[in-house]
């Protein structure tokens, strides 16, 4: 399959090999993949210590600390999405080939949140009973992540492509990232919060979904623009 | 019209034309925001139900009001920038984040003052003007610390170009989801007051003499850091040689 794909190299080749390449990489090196959801699981237990054990308080904050838990995992993970990469120069290849840099930046996103967002969503439900969170809304809280985290995932490329080069950017990376996420954030606990107390949350789904849409035409785009500002 | 257009490109023109038209707005705002400083902070009939508090309100309407006209200013010098490689656009651009920063905060400063007085708080989650204004604070301190970050100044000037368009985007995004968090909680904004035209003609007139003295000075200082900008990019060219060397004589 790779050398036919290396003699007619059509773009959906590339993007799939670019996927398959990013997951290859991530699974060699479990690091990426257990990293992130270690931490989210350990900001989410943190949350009763510091606050209260008392179950009508944590309901109350379920929905809020499982997503901030997720935001900040993201916005960590992130830094590992283009630095490999780009300290062995296969970035710049990346950006020397022919095919669209939108879509080959598409398939490192599409890895990365396979890497490190879909195991965090895929725990949530657990860590969600753990906070006490009401029964009827794990389904939303569990559609909110699926469609928030890969919108986190694509605004944040955008802000890790500007700052690829930089030495030491954990925390630029936080300043410039976490502001961007507000929306995300907001529709995402409105709608766990409101399917707690019984309302309807799809239209706060629908506007994550808008969102989402958004990022994805529009994120790719600029981050392959910001790739080429910083890899130059 | 292109020819206009690449001239205003050249930093020395933009400095010697903004050697001209300085004083001019100088003196302008000078004169405005005087007269509108005193006039709102002195001469302005106490509000029936808010008292002298309202007079606070001129300053905070015309700097919350400029605020906005931040990213809005950046996106467009950014695309400037990014488009036609302008330097200029990006010298005017680069101080433009900070000062934005610097609104942002004097409109949050102003507003939590008049607040603390007119609804007993200095600062209310539930408003959704005042977490929006927060988050432009957060985003423009943002582009600030991208460009402090970056160190080769034409990859700055282009990585803050992008930043400011997204960030431009953004500002309106969460405006709305702000709005629409706040609305579902706490229909009525205590803010509404603001926009009420319960306050006569003699409010308004002075704030609006505000808001173009607001912007005066947002046109000067801008123009000033971008002189200061330019004289220090082109601090190897012949003209500012011979700029330098005229204001020493001139001195000695």
């Amino acid at each position: 399959m790779d050398s036919t794909a290396l003699n007619k190299p059509s773009t959906w080749s590339a993007f799939a090999l670019t996927l398959k390449r990013d997951l290859l990489i991530a699974f060699k090196r479990k690091n990426d993949i257990v990293n992130p959801f270690m931490f989210f699981v350990i900001v989410v237990s943190l949350f009763p210590l510091a606050i209260s054990p008392e179950p009508t308080k944590l309901a109350e904050i379920a929905a809020g600390v499982i997503w901030i838990a997720v935001l900040l995992s993201a916005m960590l993970s992130m830094d590992s999405l283009f630095r490999a990469d780009f300290e062995d120069g296969s970035l710049e290849m990346l950006l020397l080939s022919p095919h669209p840099l939108f879509f080959l930046v598409l398939a490192k996103n599409i890895a990365h949140w396979i890497v490190s967002g879909l195991p965090v969503v895929i725990a949530s439900p657990l860590l969600a009973y753990m906070l006490k969170l009401p029964g009827d809304s794990y389904l939303t809280l569990l559609l909110s992540l699926l469609i928030g985290t890969p919108t986190l995932s694509l605004i944040g490329s955008i802000a890790v492509a500007l700052t690829v080069g930089l030495g030491s950017r954990g925390l630029i990376l936080a300043v410039i990232t976490l502001p961007f996420s507000v929306p995300v954030l907001i529709f995402g606990t409105l709608a766990v919060q409101s399917s707690a107390a019984g309302l309807p949350a799809g239209g706060y789904l629908a506007l994550m979904l808008a969102i989402l849409a958004g990022s994805l035409s529009l994120a790719p785009l600029t981050s392959a623009a910001a790739l080429r500002i910083s890899v130059s | 019209m292109w020819l206009w257009f690449a001239k205003l490109g050249s930093p020395k023109w933009f400095y010697e034309l903004s050697t001209k038209w300085l004083p001019w707005l100088t003196a302008a705002m000078v004169l405005t925001l005087g007269v509108a400083t005193i006039w709102a902070l002195l001469y302005l009939p106490p509000d029936y139900q808010q008292g002298y508090t309202s007079r606070i309100l001129v300053v905070h309407v015309a700097v919350a009001g400029t605020s906005l006209a931040f990213f809005p200013l950046m996106a467009v010098a950014g695309t400037i920038t990014l488009v036609w490689k302008m330097k200029l656009a990006d010298m005017v651009a680069k101080n433009a984040a900070a000062l934005g920063a610097w609104f942002s905060f004097i409109t949050l400063a102003t507003g939590s003052l008049w607040g603390s007085v007119s609804w007993g708080t200095w600062w209310e989650w539930s408003d959704s003007r005042l977490v929006s204004m927060l988050f432009q604070f957060f985003l423009l301190l943002g582009v600030v610390s991208l460009r402090s970050a970056l160190e080769d100044s034409e990859k700055a000037a282009k990585a803050c170009a992008l930043l400011s368009i997204v960030g431009c985007i953004n500002v309106v995004v969460i405006k709305y989801s702000v709005e629409w968090w706040n609305t579902l909680h706490q229909p009525a904004s205590p803010v509404s007051m603001e926009s009420g035209s319960a306050n006569g003609p003699e409010f308004w007139i002075a704030t609006a003499l505000m808001i173009l003295g607001v912007y005066l000075f947002l046109s000067v200082s801008l123009i000033l850091s971008t002189r200061n900008e330019i004289l220090q990019r082109e601090r190897k060219a012949l003209w500012v040689q011979e700029l330098l060397a005229d204001t020493k004589s001139g001195r000695g």
